[in-house]
């Protein structure tokens, strides 16, 4: 995965944090994993497509997430009822929104899918083919650790995620 | 959900599932469910973006899995290795893309992401807002669970027909 995608992520998670929660991001110790990924108590995915392919996951401790939803709907929460996975699914959501927005300015033009979120430890999630960088996200109430399993789409048939429809059209001779 | 785009994945799967298994594969219930998926032992997660959006869940049990891997691989698995994770992955994509490709002749411009693999049973994986459509189909060696979390944006476009009609013409 190449730098140019690495950054536009890292500008967003850091702006997108500091709007919503008021909280400062540091960056820790960046990672490129292989395996499949053991989750944490909590983990949002969201998919990219377009010239940018592939499936971020924030991971992070049920702890963390409460903290965060807190400040973000300026309420205590205690539990991840409805209301507050659907608060931390919107943040992973508008984080991945922002990184979009940072990318195509960068000259790279995606969308995103709707986020699902992912309850429980220890289940394995695997990307599959796509390596990923894993992203620290320091924060004052805990860590969110992005994982970006995303490449850049190459236009070959090779990598079309199914065969292209082809419209036959008649060319009558001597036409 | 409009029930064209649950149709067309259902048929998708049920040829593919046929195809590859040679088995005779039968619907089973079907139902709607708003509630968090608890998962099966292995979920495979696609996702469409384009004028549907959302999510598609293939759940199995881990038997099922190296079974159908073994049939797409042409060789006894034993265990679900990376091999094996990547053949029932790339199964999640071909029955996804089998089925856009017939959503976009219906005139939905989608596109499907790449696929993600669970493995662990009795996580919670919720779609939050958009409820889920689930229907379960069956072979003899068992089947799998389909999960249609989707949502239509923008209805579909009939222009592709209008534009091959008037190729025809003028060619």
């Amino acid at each position: 995965m190449n730098i140019t995608i690495l950054n536009p992520f890292l500008a967003a998670a850091k702006e997108v944090v500091q709007a919503e929660v008021q909280l400062e991001v540091t960056r820790g110790d960046l990672a490129l994993q292989r395996s499949a990924f053991t989750s944490q108590d909590l983990t949002v995915l969201i998919s990219l497509a377009g010239d940018i392919e592939g499936v971020v996951l924030y991971g992070l401790t049920t702890q963390t997430a409460l903290a965060l939803v807190s400040r973000m709907l300026d309420q205590e929460f205690k539990e991840m009822d409805a209301m507050a996975q659907s608060g931390i699914s919107e943040l992973a959501n508008v984080i991945t929104g922002r990184s979009t927005v940072n990318l195509s300015e960068a000259g790279f033009t995606c969308d995103i899918s709707p986020p699902t979120l992912v309850q429980g430890q220890s289940i394995e999630i695997s990307t599959v083919e796509f390596q990923r960088v894993v992203v620290p996200l320091e924060t004052e109430v805990g860590i969110i650790t992005a994982h970006l399993a995303l490449r850049e789409a190459q236009a070959s048939a090779d990598n079309m995620p199914y065969i292209p429809i082809q419209v036959e059209t008649a060319s009558p001779n001597g036409a | 959900m409009n029930i064209h785009i649950a149709q067309s994945f259902l048929k998708a799967v049920h040829d593919v599932l046929a195809i590859e298994t040679q088995q005779k594969m039968r619907r089973g219930d079907i139902s709607l469910s708003r509630e968090a998926y608890s998962s099966s032992e292995v979920t495979v997660i696609l996702n469409m973006i384009g004028d549907i959006k959302g999510m598609v869940f293939y759940a199995m049990t881990r038997q099922y899995a190296i079974g159908l891997a073994s049939k797409i691989l042409g060789e006894e698995m034993n265990k679900l290795d990376s091999l094996a994770q990547s053949g029932i992955a790339e199964l999640g994509n071909v029955m996804t893309g089998k089925a856009s490709v017939t959503l976009s002749q219906m005139g939905y411009d989608v596109d499907i992401t790449a696929p993600t693999l669970i493995l662990g049973e009795n996580a919670m994986i919720s779609t939050l807002d958009i409820p889920r459509l689930v229907m379960e189909l069956h072979g003899e060696s068992g089947g799998l669970v389909l999960h249609l979390a989707l949502k239509e944006f923008r209805p579909p476009r009939p222009q592709e027909q209008e534009a091959v009609a008037v190729n025809g013409v003028s060619g």
